[in-house]
Formats: C-alpha cells, structure tokens, sequence
C-alpha cells in the first residue's frame, strides 16, 4: 500500500479531470438540499464533507431498475440482446459504511451463479473512499468492527489530514488512477489524519448474544411488540445498503418483441412472498418485519459471514414510524440477557 | 392523555389506545399501541408527534371492541373521511382529541439539539416551544422550525372528538388559506413546472411510503399493486414515477384531508402535499367546499350525487 | 451498454413446445425442445431440479421439471393453472416459443436411496415433481439398483388424477411396484379407494424398514402425511419432502424464497423432514 497525499486544490483538478476523462459519480447536492450520488461533470458541484447521501451509491451496480436482455421473434426464432455491458466508472467519496456495505452485496452476486450485471459494473468502476468527518447521529458503524475512516472497499482512501486529504493507495485499480494524475499527489506528511477524532464519536451498541438469540428463536414474544406500527412501505429496505431483493418482469407493447426488467423489491411489501395460488407464507405485517430484521442480523450473517448490516442510519433517518434499528439491536440484547424486556 | 387511557382501557370501553410514544432520541416519536392499563404512561404528547395515527384505524377495521386513537386537528379530519366512507364505525372507534399549537420539524430541529437527549417537557412560549431536556432548555420559534403545513392550519384543535386531552389550542386558526405554495408554482412557466417535477418525481423510489400511510388509500388492494395488470410498471424511471403520482393525487381528489402525511414521510423530499392541495384549491374555487372531513356529515364533492346539478358541460 | 458475451445465467434458451398433453381441467403437460440440439444435449438436469419457463412478454416461473433425465431428447412440465404465467402457459399450443433456464436447486437424494425401498406418496399436481424420480428409478437398468416401490396417489376427484396412463397404465407393470390411488369424495364412475391421501396411507401401512418416503402436495397434506408417517414409525432422516416458495430469479440472489438462512432455489426445493425442522416453521 502506498501512502500519498492531495492536497485540496490538487484533488479539484483530480476530479475535473476524472469527470472529463472518465464518468464520475460523488455526492451531490440538489436544489432541494437532498444529496445523492449521482453523475458529475464538475469538481465544483462535488461534496469533499457530507453526512450521509438520502440513498446509498449501490445503485450505480445494482441500479433500481435495470434492463437484462431484449427479446423478439423472427423468421429464425427467438432473439436475445443481452444488456450486461458497463462503463468504466470512478465512483468518487463513499464513506467507509457503504464501502462495507458493498463487501456485503458482492457474494450475493457472485457465487455458483454469477450475477454479469453487478459484476460488470463493479469490475468496471474504481472506488475513492472517503472517511467520515462528521457522522450523522443516526450512525452506529462501529457496532460492526470498524469506523469513519475504515478504507477497507476502496481502490484509493481519502482521509482529511492538514490541508488536504491523505491517499491510501489500496488496490492495483488505485494505482492505475493515481499514475495517470502522477502530477497531482505527493509523498504523505506527517500531520495527523483529523476522522481519527470522529471514530470515538461514532455510537457502538453492543451485539453480545443477539445472533445465538435469533439462531434459537425464531418465535419471540418481542415482535409483537414492533411489527403493529409499520405501514408495509420499503423505505427501508430502499435507503439500505445492504438490501438486494428484486423482482423480474417482461415489457412488451405487444407484437414481436420486448424487454425485460429487474426492479428493486421490498420484504416490506405483501406481495413479496404471495404465490400465484394465493399461499402467502409471510401473511402478516409481523412475518415480514421479523424477516427483515432476521435477515439484517442473522440469515446474511449464515450465509455470506458478513453482517448484514453496516450501521449507516439510513432507515434509522426515514423511518417514518421511528422503527429503529439501533433500538432493536438493544431490545433484543435485553431479550437474550434477561428472556423479556 | 395518560390518564384518560388509563381509564377507558380499565373501565374496558376500549381494548386499544392508539397513541405516541417516546421515539428514539429527542427528533423522534414512534407510535404505540397500548392495551394495558399500566402501560399507558408509556403515551407522550410533544411538538415531535407529526405522526397521523388514524391510518392504523384501517388495520382496526375487522377487529372485536373498540379502539381509541389519539388525533390532532388535522388528523380528526382524516376520522370524519373514513366514517364518511364506512372505513370505520363510529361506534367502534373513540377519539381522543390533542390540542396543537403546531408540530415541530425534525429536519430543522436537528442541528440545535443533542440527538440523543430525551424530552422532559414541553413549554409553549410565545410563538413556539421550550423543550425542556436533563441538559437544559431549547427555544424554538414556529417560524423557524415549524412544519411547513402547519403554517396554514386551520384546524389547532380537533373536529370530532369523544374526549380532550388538556385545554383547548388557543393558537388562532387559518380561516382563510391563501395556497400560497400552489400558486408559487402555478406561476411558473410550463417549462419551468415541468423542470420542477420532473426534478421530484425522478428521485422518486417507488417505496409508496405516502400510499401506505394516506388515511384517503384506503383500497384493500391498490391499483399500483396489481402489477399483472399492466396498469402500472414496475419500473422505476420518471415516466412511471409521474404516473404514479398523478393518478395517486386523482385517486384522492375530495378525500385528501390536507393532513400533510405524504410529504412528511416521503424519504427523498417530494413535495407531494402541494400536488394535493392543487387539487384541494380547485375544489373550493369551482365547489366552494370545505376541506374534506372538517364536519362528520360534510359534502363529499366528488362521491355524492345531486338532482339539481347543473351539468353545464353537457 | 453493449452486447456483452459474458456467460449469463439470467438468458433462457429459446424453445418450442412439441406436445401438449390434458392431465385435468386445469392441469396440461408440455413436452419442450430447446431449439439448439446442443442446449439440448448439455441440459442435464436432476431427479427433483426445477427450471425457469419464460414466456416472453409475459413473464417467467419457477416449475418443476416433471420428466426424468432417463428421458432424453425431450423436457416436461406439469402445470397447474394457477397465475398469470400458467394461465398464458395453458394458452399455448405445439409449436410455440418459450424460453427455458436451469436446472435449478438440489435433486432426491437417489445415491442414498440405491438398494432401498421407496414409497412414493403424493397429492394432486403434487405427483409432478415425485414423477421424475418414479420414472428414473424404473427406467431400464436403474430398476435392478432399488428395492420395493410403493406409490400412493391422490387427487379430489378422478377427473382431477394426474398422469392417468402412468399411475393406472404404465407404472403398475413393472416388478416389485405397487401403485395405490384414492380420491377424496365417491364417484360414481370410481372403482378405487376412496378418502384422503395420509388415512389411506394409515391404512396401507408400509413399512418404514430399509425404506425412504419422498412426500409431495397440497401443505394441508403433507402437513397430515408428515405426521402419519412419523406414527407409522418413519424417523425424520427417512422422510423426504420438495417445498414450493415465491421465486423469480432461480439464482439466489433475488432474495424472496428464503425460509430462514436458507435459499429454497439453491438449497432447496429438496429436504429432509430432520432439515425442515431445523428451519423457521414458515413453509
């Protein structure tokens, strides 16, 4: 790993140039004041400090909805044009939460099967972390082992130090980006890297006995206490990081040919699990928010070894019934310390 | 509030009270559901209890016994709908009234307060609330970290109710609602408005958090949940997303209550409330009628029917 | 965006359906070809795997490949006209386009199964999925490897018995093979048992020695024929079931047919009785 440093002027002309030379995506404010990370043709729309986006960057491998293949009938049988394809991509200021959370979805779409969508994407794009100066007070990243200014998922970690950013040089996609803008970086100083300070600010709750908890219990008496209140939207299940269900389905006008589709889906909603015949096994509002909250912090964590959740406070925020997950994780401690709240 | 739960849950005259409770940090509220007589002290009234609770009456429908739910102003419109609707029976649901002085804003709270501090209590003060915390005390003015809707209120205490929790708001109420923010954009140019919303609704997610806690959505399956019909697409992009919101902002026209519910809990910052409030604006111009719910027996301009309508359009 | 040459698991084969066969009033069995012999060639599916069928414009579903690979040259489907993609399936006739993907999911376990007896108990379209296993076990050479084959068979009503020529015809032929078919209310035009699948399962009483019980039907069935067996003696490991959830992408990753950690399209649709209790009740 090579330590670098940018200085603040040097990483404006760096992203002017990225933005140019290849498709830059960073974190952007709208005229509503909400920030996404979206395409960017300027260093001076990006933000260099920003409390979490409204939505988290995995759209940009895992978009919202996504076009697999066009069909249509000819004289030969059936056509296929495949979609797959990516650009080449610098995704530019994700924090160490959704660099995690990026961690989080890449098994879930290699495996046996490999998922060419995501995968072309995320081979195709370079990722330039960004560490955390100022952590909203819904974030809990350090209850998952690591903090604002964790560079693990990026090609090239940015962590503000003196009057620029310190440049940890990760990966050989890194490397690649910084030896064709030699010109911009410099050997690392000494001064000290400032999110040092935001890690102790970050909340840790305490996981102790949650995950054996959930792997003994799938009826737990505490459900019914959480589950009356959640309208059955997919706002969180949207904002996280992490989630990945999606639906597939054809568009067709009618005729010879069509498209089809995957869109972002949500546990949340009634129809997720309701078979053509009408069975549904998760029938109810508290099948479908214990599912969620199981999956976050058991079923992902059996499978892929990696948690579920990065502590990002996303659904924390838009939750508009304040279901948090924060106090879940502290109720279910009390559950499993003392078998009742 | 607590006292009055207390009462009907023990006295059995209800077997649920719908109310708020204590949210996670100072910002937030959360909705409980009571049914025991000793755990109503878990009930909270605060200027952070932005939540319309009637939505949950809708869950209530097909249950035994009765229900009480806590409403402020603008929610109480909301119960005279659906029992204008037979959503709900009146019989089956008691209501217990919550004067409102208005309803802070979380987004613009959030930066002068500690987040993880914990009410202890609320004070109006003059124009605004002290909200009074183990750290000390916090001013807000409702000019500067009201709700938006609340601006416009013309309902500081409820219409319908069975009981009131506390005095009367004697905050005047809006008589007469300029619909300043429709008319902000109604004097837009066409290309100007059609920037604007194709602005919103592209951020849309689809997630139909404003269906799904609209007290007028009361349909027990949803036109945009039945995806095999091909009315809707799944898809996800500006066109849809327009759609969606306009065929929604129909689909409610003379039963939206103005409660302002869509827009507060919409993740992405649509304006939705001011979609519907077009609508609501044009009703009173061409109808001269009240905003839907304001009385239990109130017109319903789009679902009654009238020998001596004058059909000029025929 | 581009035409990319990647191995994608999403991209059905092109097929055509060959042969459509009436089982019942709402079930059809389609035989289908892939329009590329050596798709054909190289699909090699499992006893119990499932596939993907596409119609395109409409959609796609997770269906249970009914045929055992002893079949070759050939697919078939059973389905049930239940939803928008199987009633636009029942729509079809020979020769039109479909699109298939797989196979997909575990199989029966026919390798533990080898020098044992099977008893074969089904209900409904639930046969359709049992059916690839009964006929690779009584196919040719395989036949000599297993032991006493007991299948017992029910549906509503005789017009609603699948695979008629198979469970009155074909299967009753072969050595060592019993076949017992019931219907749940009499019929005038029905010689045969009459009651429900697990009391006649009661009353035929296999034995649970040397022998495995692969379960298939309605979930108010299985639910009762999980506990008759159990009562007749079978211990969990012995009882093998195939479970039906929501699925779209047959992959795993589209997230909707999980029961607890557990991906019914990867790790399934094939379990154990000992497996099932080991995950979260929600089948």
């Amino acid at each position: 790993m090579e330590k670098l440093f940018i200085s603040r002027d040097s990483l404006k002309k760096l992203l002017d140039r990225l933005a140019r030379n290849l498709n830059l995506v960073a974190p952007v404010k709208d005229p509503e004041g909400i920030i996404m990370f979206g395409p960017v043709a300027d260093a001076g729309q990006v933000l260099l400090e920003y409390q979490n986006s409204t939505l988290p960057p995995k759209s940009f491998f895992f978009p919202q909805t996504e076009r697999l293949f066009k069909f249509s009938y000819g004289q030969e049988g059936m056509a296929l044009e495949d979609m797959c394809g990516s650009d080449k991509r610098v995704l530019f200021g994700v924090h160490p939460c959704d660099l995690k959370s990026i961690l989080s979805l890449d098994p879930v779409f290699a495996g046996a099967y490999k998922d060419p969508y995501y995968i072309n994407k995320r081979e195709n794009s370079a990722i330039i972390g960004l560490a955390c100066s100022n952590p909203s007070p819904g974030c809990f990243c350090a209850t998952f082992g690591f903090g604002p200014d964790d560079g693990e998922g990026s090609d090239i970690m940015l962590t503000p130090s003196g009057k620029g950013f310190d440049a940890d040089v990760l990966t050989d996609k890194g490397q690649e980006i910084v030896a064709s803008y030699k010109d911009l970086f410099e050997k690392a100083g000494d001064s000290p890297r400032i999110a040092g300070e935001t890690r102790l600010t970050v909340k840790k709750l305490d996981l102790t006995g949650i995950k054996e908890l959930l792997d003994g219990n799938f009826e737990l008496e505490y459900w019914n206490q959480v589950f009356e209140k959640c309208l059955g939207c997919g706002i969180c299940t949207y904002v996280c990081p992490t989630c990945h269900c999606f639906d597939i389905y054809d568009s067709s006008k009618g005729g010879c040919d069509g498209e089809r589709y995957r869109s972002w889906d949500s546990c949340m909603f009634t129809h997720f699990t309701m078979m053509a015949g009408g069975h549904n096994p998760r029938p109810s509002k508290k099948e479908r928010v214990r599912n969620r909250f199981m999956h976050k912090l058991k079923y992902h964590i059996d499978r892929y070894g990696l948690a579920g959740c990065v502590g990002c406070g996303r659904c924390v925020k838009s939750c508009p019934v304040n279901i948090d997950i924060r106090r879940i994780i502290s109720d279910l401690g009390e559950v499993s310390r003392n078998g009742q709240l | 509030m607590r006292e009055i739960a207390r009462d009907l849950l023990e006295s059995g005259q209800v077997n649920l009270v719908i109310g708020y409770g204590r949210g996670t940090g100072i910002l937030r509220t959360t909705p409980v559901f009571i049914r025991k007589p000793s755990d109503a002290g878990q009930l909270v009234y605060n200027p952070l209890c932005g939540n319309n609770l009637v939505k949950y009456l809708l869950d209530q429908r097909n249950k035994e016994g009765r229900a009480a739910v806590c409403v402020k102003g603008c929610d109480s419109r909301a119960v005279n709908r659906l029992i204008q609707d037979r959503q709900i029976d009146r019989e089956k649901v008691y209501i217990i009234g919550l004067p409102c002085g208005g309803i802070l804003d979380p987004d613009r709270v959030e930066g002068a307060v500690d987040p993880g501090e914990e009410i202890k209590e609320t004070v109006i003060s003059g124009e605004g609330y002290d909200l009074i915390t183990a750290a000390g005390k916090y001013s807000f003015t409702m000019a500067g970290a009201g709700s938006e809707k609340c601006s416009t209120c013309q309902n500081h205490n409820p219409v319908v109710y069975d009981v009131m929790a506390g005095d009367p708001s004697d905050t005047p109420d809006i008589k007469d609602d300029g619909f300043d923010d429709v008319r902000k954009i109604e004097e837009m140019t066409v290309e100007q408005k059609s920037a604007y919303w194709d602005r919103q609704f592209s951020r849309c997610l689809r997630c139909y958090a404003c269906r799904n806690s609209c007290t007028a959505c009361s349909c027990r399956e949803c036109v945009f949940d039945q995806v095999n019909t091909g009315w809707v697409s799944r898809s996800s992009n500006l066109s849809e997303n327009t759609a969606f919101h306009l065929i929604r902002a129909f689909h409610v026209a003379g039963r939206c209550v103005d409660c302002g519910e869509c827009e507060r809990v919409c993740p992405v910052g649509i304006p939705l409330r001011v979609l519907n409030r077009k609508i609501l604006m044009d009703l009173k111009d061409l109808f001269n009628t009240a905003t839907p719910g304001l009385t239990p027996d109130g017109e319903r301009v789009l679902g009654q029917f009238s020998a001596d309508d004058p059909e000029e359009f025929m | 965006m581009g035409n990319c040459k990647c191995d994608n698991p999403y991209l059905p084969y092109p097929a055509t359906i060959k042969e459509v066969i009436d089982e019942t009033v709402d079930v059809k069995s389609f035989q289908m070809v892939f329009d590329d012999p050596e798709v054909m060639e190289s699909f090699k599916q499992q006893p119990g795997q499932v596939a993907q069928i596409s119609i395109f414009g409409v959609g796609e579903a997770t269906i249970s490949i009914t045929s055992s690979p002893t079949r070759k040259g050939i697919l078939e489907f059973s389905v049930k006209k239940v939803g928008q993609l199987t009633a636009a399936l029942h729509d079809l006739g020979p020769g039109s386009r479909v699109g298939v993907r797989g196979p997909y999911g575990n199989h029966f376990p026919y390798e533990i199964m080898k020098g044992r007896d099977l008893l074969f108990v089904g209900g409904g379209i639930g046969l359709a999925p049992l059916r690839s296993l009964i006929d690779f076990v009584l196919a040719g050479e395989n036949r000599k490897e297993f032991g006493k084959v007991e299948i017992i068979y029910g549906a509503r009503s005789v017009d609603d018995l699948c695979f008629k020529y198979d469970i009155l015809d074909n299967w009753p032929k072969y050595d060592n093979t019993d076949v017992y078919v019931t219907i749940d209310r009499a019929d005038m035009a029905w010689q045969g048992h009459v009651g429900f699948v697990p009391s006649y399962l009661e009353e035929v009483k296999p034995s649970p020695l040397n022998k495995y019980a692969i379960t298939c039907g309605p979930p108010i069935m299985i639910k009762f024929v999980l506990q008759a067996l159990n009562k007749m003696g079978f211990q969990d490991g012995q009882i093998i079931t195939t479970l039906e959830m929501k699925m779209k992408c047959g992959i795993g990753k589209c997230g909707r047919c999980n029961i607890g950690s557990k991906f019914v399209c990867l790790d399934g649709p094939v379990f154990t009785l000992s497996q099932l209790k080991e995950l979260p009740p929600e089948f």
